[in-house]
């Protein structure tokens, strides 16, 4: 299969934050116009463009892709909107990827925006529809409880405590205090705040559980020959992957997520990386909650399965560490509006790799970095490899 | 069989829904648009000196560019009847005696739909004239129903 090689050339992202006064349309441009201007690109450059929002109920707007698309600078130009839940975010920037390796495009605009707080009264209301109507709606599930099951199953299955999952917690918040765009960064956050913050569904409580935010990121693909002209230090898409495991949630392994872990071998397989602990350098796994980052690295094959924690123990994940883990401060720090949040982490790497990541800046130069995210029912795993 | 009549037929359902409330806010676009309806009687667009368009309602951004927008303008209170429709049935299906004139005004290089009043809707035609009828300043809330209808010029 013979592909074009592909950079991310530029980046742009809006805060985060509880409630925006912008319209989703606004944010999408204002990210858009950021990313355009942070590689000194004009729309005149951009030939498509690819979009990525989660589910249509948070800004609230049926054919949500539609509505954005004049802020997303889609006018008159190949237009599409990817979504595979909270994974759309790691996703989008894939569409973007094989629409500039394939040769049909040379530059492309990537953007994802989520405005989660015109859901009301809580963005959580959202999801009471997801499930099944006849054997599940009935019991008026919702994502905290769901998610509360697999916690507990993951850190009972392993023996982890929840004193040690909340070092997750405090270490996101603690990088996403160097943020300048975060919404829940804390420098002070310590367990004891997390063991004693609200039980929301036991064992998840209050600060174990990312921020409802509105947001949008964007970046700019560009083809190699075009990438080199625009500047002298892209950052190359290495290696793409994503996968679907079952929609039943009886079917499935809750301990284990088999879903991250085909889409990461597919990934490492294209970026030709065959030990991915010694060949990755940054992780930005994807963590709305923060034992679910402990369950991403596992499925990305950076830690045995149930070891994960100790990264966050040994302080193998702080920024200063041998495998820093969410420098950006991940979704639990930086905050979550759902696409936004996964190519916010896409975002991350180009920072990080390009040594511009601020009092953020993890150590050690380093050459190569993983993005991962996770939606649809649950079971879909999306991840890019990015190196320099 | 008429559409409602129960089908003895149909396989057995029962009811459910998909709840959705949602709070928008106006953006910081719509805001001063708003505003100035509320507050003047006015209807602003933004202009895009580069791509040379005049968008109507005002938007920060231009589409075509996505150029900052800071040039606000009032388009006026009349615009011309770009297209325009006759509805015969209310939402719920029931039928009208009077239709309701639905138009496109052109204003700037957008425009407003709205509603057609103060006009027999035989009278209505493509390229009419048309003026903004808003309600009593005390009134307004803010709202694109904070204008009543277009009319003809006088």
């Amino acid at each position: 299969m013979s592909m074009r090689k592909v950079a991310v050339v530029g980046a742009g992202m809006t805060k985060f934050v509880r409630r925006a006064q912008e319209t989703p349309k606004e944010l999408s441009w204002q990210a858009s116009r950021m990313a355009l201007q942070s590689c000194e690109l004009t729309m005149d450059d951009i030939e498509a463009v690819c979009l990525g929002t989660a589910p249509d109920a948070f800004d609230g707007v049926h054919m949500n892709g539609e509505y954005l698309s004049d802020g997303a600078g889609a006018w008159r130009k190949p237009y599409m909107r990817s979504y595979v839940g909270g994974g759309t975010g790691v996703f989008v920037p894939i569409q973007g990827w094989y629409h500039v390796a394939s040769g049909l495009f040379d530059v492309v605009l990537v953007l994802a925006e989520e405005k989660m707080s015109s859901f009301y009264p809580h963005a959580q209301a959202a999801f009471l529809t997801i499930f099944d109507h006849t054997t599940e709606r009935a019991l008026k599930p919702n994502l905290l409880w769901i998610f509360a099951l697999e916690m507990n199953r993951y850190m009972t299955t392993y023996g982890i405590s929840k004193e040690d999952i909340a070092r997750v917690s405090v270490l996101h918040k603690h990088n996403a205090a160097k943020h300048p765009c975060a919404l829940l960064g804390d420098a002070d956050i310590t367990v004891e705040d997390v063991l004693n913050s609200e039980t929301l569904a036991w064992p998840v409580q209050r600060l174990d559980v990312s921020p409802v935010s509105d947001g949008a990121v964007a970046i700019i693909l560009a083809a190699e020959h075009i990438a080199k002209r625009i500047t002298d230090k892209p950052v190359w898409i290495e290696g793409v992957g994503w996968s679907l495991d079952t929609a039943y949630w009886t079917n499935r392994d809750l301990v284990y997520p088999r879903y991250v872990e085909y889409a990461a071998r597919q990934a490492y397989e294209m970026a030709g990386i065959t030990e991915p602990r010694k060949q990755i350098h940054i992780a930005e796994p994807y963590d709305p909650f923060d034992y679910k980052a402990l369950h991403h690295l596992e499925g990305l094959q950076l830690a045995e399965r149930g070891k994960a924690v100790e990264l966050y123990i040994s302080g193998a994940a702080a920024l200063d560490g041998d495998m820093p883990v969410c420098p950006s401060g991940g979704l639990l720090g930086v905050g979550n509006p759902i696409a936004a949040a996964g190519l916010m982490k896409i975002a991350e790497l180009f920072w990080q790799l390009r040594g511009e990541a601020g009092d953020r800046q993890v150590a050690g130069a380093p050459r190569r970095g993983v993005a991962q995210a996770w939606g649809d029912l649950m079971q879909v795993g999306t991840v890019v490899i990015m190196g320099r | 069989m008429i559409l409602l009549e129960r089908n003895p037929q149909a396989p057995r359902a029962w009811l459910g829904n998909l709840p959705v409330t949602s709070r928008y806010t106006f953006g910081l676009g719509g805001e001063r648009f708003f505003r100035a309806i509320k507050d003047e009687g006015k209807i602003l667009g933004t202009h895009c000196p580069k791509c040379e368009r005049t968008y109507v309602p005002a938007t920060i951004y231009c589409e075509r560019c996505l150029g900052k927008l800071d040039e606000w303008v009032d388009v006026g209170s009349t615009g011309a009847v770009h297209t325009y429709t006759l509805l015969y049935e209310n939402y719920d299906g029931s039928p009208r005696e009077e239709p309701e004139i639905i138009a496109f005004v052109s204003m700037g290089d957008g425009g407003i739909v709205h509603r057609l009043g103060e006009i027999d809707p035989e009278e209505v035609e493509i390229g009419l004239e048309v003026e903004v009828v808003f309600k009593p300043k005390s009134e307004r809330q803010g709202s694109i129903l904070d204008i009543v209808h277009f009319r003809p010029v006088a």
